[in-house]
């Protein structure tokens, strides 16, 4: 059995309180007639996992993507390391991107491309270092996903999960100050969502970043979250810790988890590693 | 209870039917300005992308082979098979005032002027304009182009104007092939249908044929060429939904670059006679 990711306090989290990085204040987006934001705010602190939680479809990937600029909002701010990135534009933005990292729901690898001409894409792109630094870089981040020696396979050769851990390897290449996850758990077999969430503490932990990870999965969010955000109706209607939710903070919380298999208030978790 | 009152809209459109064809038309009017507009802004960008930094030399050498080198076997059949066609029929038609002197006259001037840059242009938004769109838009959908922009990296000069640039630089190229071998098609049905020599059929080329024709044809081809890659990379880029929606954006892509080109190839003519 696997070990229990450690917890936040042990992995020496910013707890709420410390510098704060991404900040949304009063965030609204509608999509149609939908509106799939309704007056969000949020917080994310340094060093800190923050998990958005909630069902499907209600716009926990919208929210992600306004982080780095992918998708603005219709009103209200993002501030990104203190600085607002809704009225800036495509290029005036990239100073920000370029201390964020983004891992994609499919892994988004460029199809064209080897794994080795995928992970060094930033690199070539972001840094002076020559092919040889490279090439000892990727080795070192396929070392650090546990995928070593695949550098001259294709995506195309590659399984779901191996994909999210190249993807991973890419994203965490130019070592970023935030990492955002979209839905990094989803499609995988409980086996493989673990090993996943465990990369995730990791590299939390390694590269000391501070990462924000979008998921409907429980017993990952359990794995890897300090802190929960509970997306429900345009709007976080909880945020706190994993125990605070699990002992039945708030209804409609409590009632996601017992829809996803898991009582509130009756200390009946599953241990870290369970399957769903 | 009182029943509750209907909106505005909703009495309009129950008393007044023809709103319902004026909304309709307002809509796709719209849609087309956004298309267009979206377009426009595509151009300026590209064009602002290839005159400053970061180039992609080798992307756009890779791109050159693509689109350029890949796409000479079916321009140049395309040539040769209509340089053979104008031949015959040429001779054909003007049998009764002594048609074999002029095929080679009519021959290259068509080709030239007229048929070597339009069919190629053709041909190449066929095969690469669809080309482009479909690897644009599967990688819009499968999120790599979001995953350029999350890496701060531009996808309009990462993916559009390396295309841009090479299909600009390569339709020339093709197009002046495209008329060597359609002309060489010509020749080839003079001699064996025709009983006409070799140096009948080129003289009366050299004789007729002028710089200002052949440049007049290749000029063409540079906006053809930015025409077919933009309309590829604008469908390709802003692909929604899943492959169904890629097949959509493809076949969008032949139309609009297919008649895109007829329509500019009327006002260039216009344009390059009255210089």
């Amino acid at each position: 059995m696997s070990t229990p990711a450690p917890s936040a306090r042990d992995r020496g989290a910013a707890l709420p309180g410390g510098e704060t990085v991404v900040q949304f204040l009063d965030v609204w987006k509608r999509y149609g007639a939908r509106e799939i934001l309704a007056g969000v705010n949020l917080s994310v602190f340094r060093g800190e996992v923050l998990c958005i939680l909630g069902p499907s479809g209600t716009g926990k990937s919208v929210a992600l993507r306004h982080i780095n600029g992918l998708t603005k909002p219709d009103s209200g701010d993002v501030r990104v390391f203190g600085e607002s990135v809704v009225p800036l534009s495509e290029e005036a933005l990239s100073p920000i991107r370029r201390r964020l990292a983004m891992l994609f729901q499919g892994g988004a690898l460029f199809d064209s491309m080897n794994v080795e001409q995928n992970i060094a894409f930033p690199l070539k792109e972001h840094t002076q270092k020559t092919p040889k630094e490279i090439a000892e870089l990727v080795a070192e981040k396929l070392q650090l996903v546990g995928l070593p020696g695949t550098q001259k396979k294709m995506p195309s050769e590659l399984s779901g999960g191996m994909k999210k851990r190249i993807a991973l390897a890419r994203s965490i290449a130019l070592e970023p100050e935030i990492i955002l996850y979209d839905e990094p758990t989803t499609g995988l077999d409980p086996l493989t969502s673990e090993k996943i969430a465990q990369l995730i503490v990791d590299i939390n932990l390694r590269i000391r970043t501070t990462s924000v990870v979008v998921t409907h999965d429980i017993v990952a969010a359990r794995t890897v979250a300090d802190r929960l955000a509970f997306l429900h109706q345009g709007r976080f209607q909880f945020v706190g810790t994993f125990d605070e939710a699990a002992r039945g903070a708030h209804p409609v919380l409590s009632e996601y988890f017992r829809s996803m298999g898991f009582p509130c208030g009756t200390g009946a978790f599953p241990a870290v590693g369970g399957g769903t | 209870m009182p029943a509750p009152q209907p909106s505005a809209t909703a009495f309009f459109y129950r008393n007044f039917r023809w709103l319902r064809f004026v909304d309709r038309f307002g809509r796709r009017g719209q849609s087309v300005v956004e298309y267009v507009g979206g377009l426009t802004q595509l151009a300026g960008q590209t064009i602002v992308g290839a005159v400053s930094r970061p180039f992609y030399a080798s992307e756009l050498l890779h791109q050159m082979d693509e689109i350029g080198v890949k796409s000479v076997s079916i321009t140049g059949i395309t040539a040769l098979f209509t340089g053979m066609v104008l031949a015959l029929q040429t001779a054909y038609s003007l049998a009764a005032f002594g048609g074999k002197l002029f095929v080679g006259r009519v021959v290259s001037l068509s080709l030239v002027r007229e048929l070597g840059p339009v069919l190629t242009a053709l041909m190449v938004g066929g095969r690469v304009g669809s080309g482009i769109t479909a690897e644009l838009g599967s990688m819009t959908v499968t999120e790599q182009v979001d995953a350029l922009r999350a890496m701060a990296i531009s996808p309009v000069r990462r993916l559009v104007v390396p295309r841009v640039l090479a299909t600009l630089f390569m339709m020339p190229v093709l197009a002046a092939l495209a008329d060597v071998l359609g002309i060489l098609g010509g020749l080839g049905i003079a001699i064996v249908e025709l009983q006409m020599t070799t140096q009948d059929y080129l003289t009366s080329i050299w004789n007729q044929l002028q710089i200002s024709d052949i440049m007049s044809g290749l000029a063409k081809t540079f906006f053809f060429g930015f025409e077919i890659a933009l309309i590829g990379c604008w469908n390709g880029l802003r692909t929604e939904g899943g492959a169904a929606a890629v097949g959509i954006a493809t076949t969008r892509t032949v139309v609009f670059a297919s008649i895109c080109v007829l329509i500019s190839d009327f006002f260039l003519t216009k344009l390059f006679l009255s210089l």
